[in-house]
């Protein structure tokens, strides 16, 4: 599903060129649970987005379903990643002006989803987290782990291939974070979504089935 | 989709409240000011284009070229019309006399005069009956052939109201004009619409005129080429495919057909189009004022500043905000809002926000109004909402979005996803700040330019206002007489009665005040040449007690006197300059001859008095009593009064006025009063500068305050630090102040020289006018410098009072 050949990035601070990601290879199958690991700094986001196409490598190839990410302009990448890449964050980044339901809907109707078919489809997502009698809520009035269900409710909507997430449990307590890495495996293994997600901890690390080390840009150690 | 951009644009306006107020306030003012303009531009615009006719109809106006001055006139002479019909046969022409100031008295059954008395001091037009091909009127009883008998007359549907109570018992009956004409109402139209200067309100028919010549005084005129007065004219239809020029080029044979040599020479006549009369300064019009396109183009120009200003606020306060947005717009981003659609988000709220400006702005614009007639010269209610409104309104909603949306649209959708989610978006990541500092200059330099036109206008309209008029003007009463023989016989009378009462001081007799409209000219032989001197006098006729009455001051010789045998003459210290003479006293002595008078003796040069209005020069000027002392020409009543306050006087007066003059409707008005009345046009214009730079003013100092809330946020972190190095709360405002200082001076830098040139021009308009000094560019610097200080300063001393841990934390 995802192939990286030599990916490298870097930013030059006067004559020296820092490389935030330095020669990485990747494969990842459709269905693989995979676990980005590392110390701060170590680029591990900065992978994911790259991953993710919200940011772009300075050199290396990237194939995402075969099709060559890195020759693709803009508007066909972003074309890509709506379709099928579902984002989770670790600040959850709900917008905070849109409702519950609102927030998961909006992805529908950034796709132009018929009216009938987006209530349909919000309506299993709330069902499915049990968040129904919180639909009307605003982010501000949800505890984090609410916040997080919804944020992951809102990557699942338009049914993607692939979840992303970047520390989804760093700003929640071990039981939300339980429940969330519960989600995660249930979506892996009974609708086989693939899933990445950075992580610190090697406790929710052990969720998945493959980890990548990095450190200093570098894959340490693929197992 | 639409209706989910709409909710979220809801929500962000109310959560970004004080931001949205600050926008939805700034620019419902500048609509509403726009809207107000626009209303007033499209009434002006629309003046006397209605009539079915109206690109046929053309005035025929006069040139004449004097001592190499060009002179206008919406007058021709009498036999006119009846040579261009038979020169022109092609052409239709239709001739006006129009009469201003009639009394108007409504007759009984009985043909007796009843109390009724009005004075109509405009709508009377003596007209023939093909003048409804030209103009476009509406009959509703009668029709207008009844114009061709002597004696008849059509009125207005509000005057047979007023006159009789109603259309239907209007018909038939008698009214009195000028206590000499009987007219019998045959014909009633509806009243002319508001936008029209031929405003036909009381319509005899032209044969009543050609009969009672004698009551204005031109039996002896109606035959002749020599004399024009504005108060007749003529007009012409063109046919279709027929241009003016081509009737234009055969007017030099027509002059040399009919005016004597020496007046053919320098007698031009050409045809002036219905559509440009309106807007023509040099010929006037039959209404209430002329509006110069120029004025207009001010007016337009000012509305499209004041718009640009309020769209400069929007943009900079929109991508000000930018950066507190710009999480949610990096979210939007990655769960799949493409560009366009975010654009359309944000373009959505910007509409929204025009939309409910427009709102106020509609509710803004009703409520001024009403108050329209203090600033310009529409003194007619307008109607806000008509389609032409509405058009203007809705492309007015349509530009702004686009103006003040795009730019923020663009910046803001054009955000990297990944660093605006993290709130990295600053100052370096795109060039917002620099923009809006052209942009806030730009507002500053329009507001400025505005503040300092309004103080050059004010300071003008009160020099004039305290200008020494060579006369006194205080507490001096003008009645306004008839000129018939009955009127001038009682005067005698009626001046001993008004003698008596106390607080009059001195009462006389004259055709008009020393400042007026009037411009009697003639031309006059000095001192037994035979050649008349190369220059026009101004003629005052007045009795004796004129210099008295008004205050004029002597400089050589006296005024002449009720006792002198024979007639006299004064004359002004200008006359006495243009003469030649070295010193008022030599004038004295000498004669002179008006027209083909006799030669009379110069007794007295008094001190120049300004005859006209202060944008003219002061004119050669004679002063002289007619021949026989009672005489239609000297038909006003001045009455100099004792008291300041003349209100009791007034009722004595008018009293008296009524029993001397039963028949004769009682119209006085004070000098003083009249006198401001030559400056309205003026006097209005600086009103409105005055409240379009108020307006710019606030308009600007809300983007101000929207900019420094913005830098605010920037600098939380730069003040933090500073703070913490030790400065004080004054050096952090200085921080803040010291930016903007700059950027008006910068703006004061452009703006000067251009107020400069606009306004100079302006006084250019006035001979006696102030100098622009310097001071007057340092009250609008400084005004504008303190207003922005008082506007940053809030903001300014509540970043330098921030806690800077908690600043520094939040970076």
């Amino acid at each position: 599903m995802i192939k990286l050949e030599h990916i490298s990035k870097w930013v030059n601070q006067g004559n020296n060129r820092i490389f935030l990601l330095k020669d990485i290879n990747i494969n990842i199958g459709e269905g693989e649970f995979i676990s980005i690991m590392g110390p701060s700094g170590s680029g591990k986001s900065t992978l994911l987005n790259v991953i993710g196409m919200l940011d772009s490598a300075d050199e290396g190839s990237y194939f995402f379903n075969d099709q060559p990410v890195h020759t693709l302009k803009e508007k066909q990448r972003s074309l890509l990643y709506k379709q099928h890449i579902g984002f989770v964050f670790q600040a959850y980044h709900l917008i905070d002006e849109l409702t519950v339901y609102e927030n998961i809907e909006t992805p529908l109707l950034y796709q132009d989803t018929k009216s009938a078919d987006r209530k349909a489809m919000v309506g299993d997502m709330l069902d499915r987290f049990n968040i129904v009698g919180k639909k009307d809520l605003f982010p501000a009035n949800l505890s984090g782990g609410q916040q997080q269900l919804v944020g992951i409710a809102r990557a699942l909507i338009a049914k993607p291939k692939l979840i992303l997430a970047d520390e989804p449990t760093g700003n929640l307590n071990s039981k939300q974070g339980e429940e969330i890495m519960e989600i995660f495996t249930q979506l892996n293994k009974e609708e086989g979504v693939t899933i990445i997600q950075v992580t610190h901890s090697e406790k929710n690390a052990a969720y998945g089935n493959r980890i990548i080390n990095l450190l200093d840009g570098r894959i340490e150690h693929n197992r | 989709m639409i209706k989910n951009y709409f909710t979220i644009a809801f929500r962000n306006i109310r959560r970004y409240g004080t931001h949205s107020l600050l926008n939805i306030t700034g620019l419902a003012i500048a609509l509403a000011a726009c809207l107000v303009i626009f209303l007033v531009l499209q009434h002006e615009r629309s003046y006397d284009q209605y009539h079915a006719n109206a690109s046929r109809v053309f005035q025929i106006v006069k040139k004449e070229v004097k001592d190499g001055n060009e002179e206008f006139y919406s007058g021709v002479a009498f036999p006119a019309r009846k040579a261009l019909s038979n020169d022109f046969p092609q052409v239709q022409f239709t001739q006006f006399f129009v009469s201003n100031g009639s009394q108007i008295t409504v007759l009984d059954q009985e043909n007796k005069i009843t109390n009724q008395k009005f004075i109509e001091e405009t709508g009377v037009f003596f007209s023939e009956p093909n003048f409804t091909d030209f103009f476009d009127l509406i009959w509703i009883a009668g029709q207008p052939e009844i114009l061709n008998q002597p004696g008849m007359v059509a009125i207005s549907r509000s005057k047979a109201e007023k006159y009789f109570g109603s259309v239907e018992r209007a018909m038939g009956k008698s009214i009195l004009f000028d206590n000499q004409i009987r007219l019998q109402v045959a014909g009633i139209f509806n009243d002319p619409p508001t936008n029209t200067d031929f405003n036909f309100q009381i319509v005899p028919s032209y044969q009543t005129f050609l009969s009672n010549s004698g009551v204005w005084g031109f039996e002896d005129a109606i035959d002749g080429w020599g004399l024009s007065t504005s108060n007749h004219q003529v007009y012409a239809l063109i046919p279709e495919r027929t241009t003016a020029d081509q009737i234009n080029s055969q007017m030099g044979t027509f002059v040399k057909k009919y005016y004597r040599p020496e007046a053919a020479s320098k007698t031009f006549h050409s045809l002036h189009p219905l559509k440009e009369i309106h807007f023509d300064t040099r010929f006037g019009n039959n209404g209430t004022h002329v509006t110069s396109k120029a004025s207009l183009n001010t007016l337009l120009l000012i509305g499209v500043l004041i718009l640009l200003m309020a769209c400069i606020n929007f943009v900079n306060l929109s991508t000000a905000l930018a950066a507190k947005r710009s999480k949610e717009i990096g979210i939007r981003k990655v769960i799949g809002g493409t560009r366009s659609q975010l654009r359309a988000q944000l373009i959505t709220e910007t509409f929204l926000l025009v939309l409910f400006s427009s709102v106020i702005a509609l509710l803004l614009s009703w409520i001024a109004l009403p108050y329209l007639k203090y600033i310009t010269d529409i003194q007619e209610k307008l109607k806000l909402l008509n389609p032409g409104s509405f058009l203007f309104l809705f492309s007015v909603i349509l530009i702004t979005s686009v103006l003040s949306g795009f730019y923020p649209a663009f910046v803001l959708s054009n955000f990297k996803p990944i660093a605006a989610i993290k709130n990295k978006i600053n100052t370096s990541t795109y060039a917002g700040l620099s923009l809006r500092r052209i942009l806030v200059v730009l507002q500053f330099s329009f507001s400025q330019l505005l503040v300092i036109a309004t103080i050059i206008a004010i300071s003008q309209m009160s020099f004039i206002r305290n200008a020494d008029l060579g006369f006194s003007k205080d507490a001096t009463l003008l009645l306004t007489g008839s000129s018939d023989s009955v009127t001038i016989a009682r005067q005698t009378g009626f001046r001993a009665e008004l003698k008596k009462i106390p607080e009059v001081q001195q009462v006389s007799f004259s055709f008009d005040a020393p400042s007026s409209d009037n411009n009697w000219t003639s031309n006059f032989a000095f001192d037994h040449k035979t050649e008349d001197q190369p220059f026009d006098a101004h003629i005052k006729m007045a009795d004796e007690a004129y210099a008295e009455t008004f205050g004029l001051k002597l400089l050589a010789g006296t005024f002449y006197s009720d006792a002198d045998s024979v007639q006299k003459v004064v004359i002004n210290e200008t006359m006495s300059q243009k003469l030649g003479m070295k010193n008022p006293q030599e004038a004295i002595g000498k004669t002179m001859k008006l027209g083909l008078q006799d030669w009379l003796p110069i007794v007295g040069v008094v001190k120049d008095f300004k005859n006209n209005s202060l944008r003219e020069t002061v004119k050669p000027t004679i002063i002289l009593r007619t021949r026989n002392r009672a005489s239609t020409y000297m038909s006003q009543t001045n009455i100099k009064l004792k008291t300041s306050n003349p209100g009791k006087v007034l009722g004595k007066i008018e009293q008296l006025w009524n029993t001397h003059y039963p028949e004769y409707a009682f119209s006085a008005s004070f000098l003083d009063e009249s006198i401001n009345d030559f400056y309205q046009q003026e006097e209005r214009l600086s009103r409105l500068y005055k409240v379009f730079a108020i307006l710019a003013i606030i308009i600007s100092s809300l983007g101000l305050y929207g900019l420094i809330s913005f830098m605010a946020i920037q600098k939380t972190k730069e003040v933090g630090i500073r703070k913490v190095l030790g400065a004080s709360v004054s050096n952090i405002v200085l921080l803040f102040s010291k930016e903007f200082t700059i950027l008006i001076l910068v703006a004061f830098a452009l703006a000067a020289p251009v107020a400069w040139y606009l306004m100079n021009a302006w006084l250019q308009n006035f001979v006696f006018k102030i100098t622009i000094g310097w001071w007057i560019f340092a009250i609008a610097i400084l005004t504008s410098i303190l207003i922005a200080w008082a506007t940053v300063g809030y903001k300014a001393i509540r970043a330098a009072l921030a806690n800077p841990v908690t600043s520094l934390k939040t970076e």
